[in-house]
């Protein structure tokens, strides 16, 4: 072999190798990292670990919502179960009784500890999976 | 009546653009009368183009409510500076806001460059074809001049009232003037490759204009940011949400094109990479626009589901890349340089710089889309959070800060030449280093990540404080443009640590007339009163701060209930001091008669925004300092 051809070979091994490394790197932090959504069904049908942050979406269950000092405690609802969410803070403006709410957070209990709780902007919106059913 | 004139105007905009790319593709370009002819074409479409569009602001200003467009997003109560920004607030009118300011840098590009520039007429020839495919896509997908026939509704749907503010209102064009000026590097590639010419120097005739697109960028980003921080509510001035994200990329693809940009109008080095980063940046730009556009990803940006317009995009995107991916590996042999870069040279940098920009890009791009890719295969949603980009970001950006600090010494096309122990460069490692310990001994940081952050920062600080001096007082030159740039990055960086180490918040409740404390502070619940205005009511709170410091001033936030949408909003109450932000909203009242209030403190935030403005400041400068130095 050409001692140049050598060393381009050498060069286009090195790129990738160093790139499948570092894909590797990435799709590793990415799979670490992933925050599953659920609605309440869905999740009563799984096991999830207490560690593990989640998302879950639905509505606001009519008449759910107790507030107790700085938090706020609300029943999210797919119509066919509901699910405990425990919040401390303010929630969005466009959060309100039948309408929709994604939390993310922690389950501890049957009751979701959440750090963030998402209304979204659009006064149309509804969480997915809920839309095909209706 | 008027509608219907600017729709036509629209069209024969497009045939116009279209006989424009006809012309530059098909005819001998060589032939000056040729040129002429493009050139003139090409400006003729603009101007119908520019009528139409004025035509529209003038429809919006004086509420023509025949229009559907502007019967669905204002509404006579507004001011007329919202009337005019209400045109951006929604899909259609912002895609034709989009496409004129494509067409905008195009014409600026025509009437500045003499007709004798060698990609002169291609480079129109591909910017009409790009128009053409977005003209055609907001008159068959997203047509802005749809009427409401016979009756005109009374009055408008009102723009969304988070819209309703000075930030937002010039956000959406500022940013896309940068999305859309990479349009004329681009063109410039593709004329390139056409050409096949390898003696044009294609990189330096686009400079200017890549750096301009740059730092608009960068501003209409901060500013997007900025909005978010004191409007939404939330505090942080990041939340990696898929929007912001697909704004990111293409302004990590630019940065790294400015900087290759930078080698190869001195030498041959890089122009591969060079061509293909004008070709990544415009792609991601559309990329940006299609993600938003096409409601495939849940976002706050996101205004409509419409497969349709989602399908026509990307189509038309496909197009392009594979046009010019085909176009480019066919023409590679023109790159090639016989040069080698030298090891620990200024270009060396440069291209690890690029390499690492690659990565950033490639690992946003697989956040953004993994969740598609996961619920194809899966059946499962996900989502991708902070945590994620927060893992990648962190060290590469670290990285890049170290080989940024080497690459200060470095010399073009000349290895690094080793260091004594007196030079600026160990000097600079000593005192960073020594500051560390001086952070983690009296601020009491004990976060790795903290700690090598503002190692880093400070590192490229002081650096460039060295290089400051020695340009002032020495007389020994460097780049101006390059110094304040990259003190801009080393203050992002220094910032970003400092707030995520020192700044906290905290719901309170607390009844009027009584108080709390926290951060420091004594909060006294003062006066809570209802005021109209004339599109909303309001409940203002009042809040005595009483620093343990001996700051003492009135926080007032408030809750608005507009009429038009009966939409709520919040409106924060921030005190500015130059380190931090003391932020406060206010939420519900329980039925004990107490209000919750959120309190934040935000350290440095205000740090963030000032880096980016000098980044940005950087660019307008060199680029003005080219245009200066081309007469």
């Amino acid at each position: 072999m050409k001692p140049q051809r050598k060393r381009r070979l050498t060069t286009v091994f090195l790129i990738l190798i160093s790139s499948a490394f570092g894909s590797f790197l990435i799709i590793k932090a990415l799979d670490s990292n992933l925050d599953f959504f659920f609605t309440p069904t869905e999740l009563y049908a799984q096991n999830i670990p207490v560690n593990k942050r989640i998302k879950v979406g639905g509505m606001v269950l009519e008449g759910s919502v107790k507030r107790e000092k700085t938090n706020i405690i609300f029943e999210i609802t797919d119509y066919e179960n509901s699910i405990t969410v425990n919040f401390n803070g303010i929630v969005p403006d466009l959060f309100q009784e039948g309408s929709g709410v994604v939390v993310l957070g922690y389950l501890d209990k049957d009751v979701i500890l959440a750090e963030e709780v998402l209304a979204k902007h659009d006064e149309n919106y509804m969480p997915p999976n809920l839309e095909i059913e209706k | 009546m008027l509608i219907e004139v600017a729709h036509y105007l629209s069209i024969l905009a497009t045939g116009l653009f279209f006989l424009c790319f006809l012309f530059a593709f098909i005819l001998s370009t060589k032939d000056i009368f040729i040129i002429n002819l493009v050139s003139r074409v090409y400006t003729h479409g603009f101007l119908f183009l520019l009528v139409s569009f004025l035509i529209y602001v003038w429809l919006a200003i004086n509420d023509n409510f025949n229009v559907l467009y502007i019967a669905q997003h204002s509404n006579t109560n507004l001011p007329t500076f919202y009337k005019i920004s209400s045109i951006w607030s929604a899909h259609e009118g912002s895609m034709f806001l989009w496409i004129v300011f494509l067409c905008l840098w195009g014409v600026i590009f025509n009437l500045f460059t003499k007709n004798i520039q060698d990609l002169k007429a291609k480079s129109l020839g591909v910017i009409s074809f790009v128009a053409v495919g977005f003209l055609l896509f907001l008159l068959l997908t997203s047509n802005p001049f749809l009427t409401i026939l016979p009756i005109a509704p009374e009055n408008g749907a009102d723009i969304n009232p988070v819209l309703q503010d000075p930030a937002l209102a010039i956000h959406p064009p500022i940013l896309y003037l940068g999305y859309v000026g990479f349009v004329i590097a681009f063109a410039h590639a593709i004329a390139f490759l056409v050409n096949g010419d390898p003696s044009i120097k294609w990189e330096s005739l686009v400079r200017t204009w890549s750096i301009s697109s740059w730092s608009l960028l960068t501003v209409g980003i901060a500013l997007g940011s900025w909005w978010a921080y004191y409007e939404l509510g939330w505090g942080g001035y990041w939340f990696w949400d898929p929007v912001e994200n697909v704004a990111l990329m293409p302004w990590l693809a630019a940065t790294a094109f400015v900087h290759s940009l930078s080698v190869s109008t001195k030498s041959s080095l890089l122009r591969i990479w060079t061509i293909l980063l004008s070709i990544i940046v415009f792609s991601l730009s559309l990329f940006g626009a299609f993600i938003v556009r096409s409601g495939i990803i849940d976002s706050v940006h996101s205004f409509a589901n419409d497969p349709e317009r989602g399908l026509y995009l990307l189509g038309f995107i496909a197009i392009l890349i594979v046009i010019s991916t085909i176009l480019f590996s066919f023409r590679l042999s023109l790159l090639a340089s016989d040069k080698n870069i030298a090891s620990w040279s200024k270009e060396s940098f440069i291209s690890i710089n690029n390499i690492i920009f690659g990565t950033l890009i490639f690992s946003t791009m697989l956040g953004v889309l993994y969740p598609l890719i996961y619920e194809y295969l899966y059946d499962q949603k996900i989502s991708v959070g902070a945590p994620f980009y927060n893992a990648i970001f962190i060290p590469l950006t670290l990285i890049a800060g170290i080989f940024l600090f080497f690459s200060i010494d470095s010399k073009w096309q000349r290895s690094l030449k080793i260091i004594n122990f007196l030079s600026p460069m160990s000097v600079s490692l000593l005192i960073a280093g020594a500051s560390l310990f001086l952070f983690n001994y009296f601020l009491a940081i004990n976060d790795y990540w903290i700690l090598l952050s503002v190692f880093v920062g400070i590192l490229i600080l002081v650096r460039y404080m060295f290089v400051i001096y020695e340009y002032l007082f020495k007389r020994k030159y460097s780049n101006p443009y390059s110094i304040t740039a990259h003190l801009g990055l080393s203050i992002l960086i220094i910032s970003i640590a400092f707030n995520s180490e020192f700044s906290s918040e905290r719901a309170l409740n607390i009844r009027m007339n009584e108080s709390d404390i926290y951060g420091g502070y004594e909060i006294k619940f003062d006066d809570l009163r209802l005021e109209k205005s004339s599109n909303y009511d309001a409940v203002i709170a009042s809040f005595v701060l009483n620093g343990s410091d001996g700051r003492n001033f009135i926080l007032k936030p408030e809750k608005r209930k507009y009429f038009a949408r009966g939409q709520i909003t919040t409106e924060t109450a921030i005190k500015i001091y130059p380190l931090k932000d003391i932020y406060m909203t206010i939420g519900d009242q329980l039925d004990d008669g107490s209000w919750i209030v959120n309190i934040q403190l935000n350290y440095f935030i205000r740090w963030i925004w000032f880096s980016a403005i000098l980044m940005a400041f950087a660019g307008l400068m060199l680029a003005y300092s080219l245009v200066r130095g081309k007469r």
